[in-house]
């Protein structure tokens, strides 16, 4: 198993590896309390990234990686990200689909 | 794990049938019941059991999960971009010309049950607040940022090295 040492690192590839296999790509998330620690994976079945930590300030940087990975999934592949913190900006592709305004 | 499960639900609803004559004995084993019917949801076989639920129940249902796990075991919650639909139907409808329709599949366990909802484009802002609330009043164990104060101690440290060399300039 690969675990990634970067945050930064872990947040790119795996935005990376997730627009290159959308179907496939999964994220992962593993807390145990008793031990305190947290344990991220992002894979599509042929590569796997995954990070592990015991620290609260990390949890506040996968609060922003969830929030990537909920506007990718929930949306789309082709949403531009750039702007999640601040939400989405709109500069968005036509959905395909309904192309429902929100 | 499926061929498993299998001659465990074998196991389980197995019958013996005794006939007239106590010479003859016959097993009678009804058809395996499929994976989305929960008409014979024993206590081994809830574990295989996801139950596809609504936003709201879903996340009460994860924060109970992590009520349970504070003494031991773990949470995992599993995010993935998902039409919901099997391979069949997706081969379907595109040859149909249809367009599919992709959630966010939202996933979470505790070892024990398995629990599952569709997070919609309309409702993830919603879903990812709500979700951000509950991991934050609930991963209370990791530790602080302790180093800090460590890394001021070395900073100072450092700084000292630093003008100690240049009130002692060394002569060539």
């Amino acid at each position: 198993m690969v675990y990634i040492i970067s945050w930064d690192d872990f947040v790119e590839r795996s935005v990376q590896l997730f627009r290159s296999n959308p179907e496939k790509t999964r994220y992962v998330m593993k807390y145990r309390h008793s031990e305190g620690k947290l344990v991220l994976k992002v894979t599509d079945d042929k590569e796997c990234l995954k990070f592990k930590t015991d620290q609260a300030q990390d949890a506040k940087k996968m609060e922003k990686l969830n929030n990537i990975f909920f506007t990718l999934m929930a949306r789309g592949p082709e949403v531009d990200i750039t702007e999640v913190t601040g939400k989405e900006p709109t500069a968005q592709p036509a959905k395909r689909g309904r192309g429902r305004k929100q | 794990m499926v061929a498993t499960r299998n001659t465990m639900m074998l196991a389980l609803e197995a019958e013996l049938v005794l006939q007239p004559s106590p010479l003859t004995l016959t097993i009678s084993v009804p058809a395996l019941p499929r994976f989305n019917e929960r008409r014979q949801a024993t206590r081994s076989s809830r574990r295989f059991l996801m139950v596809r639920l609504q936003l709201d129940p879903f996340l009460n249902e994860l924060t109970s999960m992590f009520e349970h796990t504070t003494e031991k075991g773990s949470v995992w919650v599993t995010l993935k971009h998902s039409s919901d639909k099997s391979k069949v139907q997706r081969n379907k409808m595109t040859t149909a010309g249809k367009e599919l329709e992709y959630k966010c599949l939202v996933r979470a366990t505790d070892g024990k049950k398995n629990i599952s909802t569709l997070v919609g484009t309309k409702d993830h802002q919603r879903f990812q607040a709500s979700y951000a609330t509950i991991l934050k009043a609930r991963m209370t164990s990791l530790k602080k940022r302790e180093k800090k104060d460590k890394r001021k101690a070395a900073d100072a440290n450092k700084k000292q090295e630093v003008s100690k060399k240049r009130s002692t300039p060394a002569k060539p």
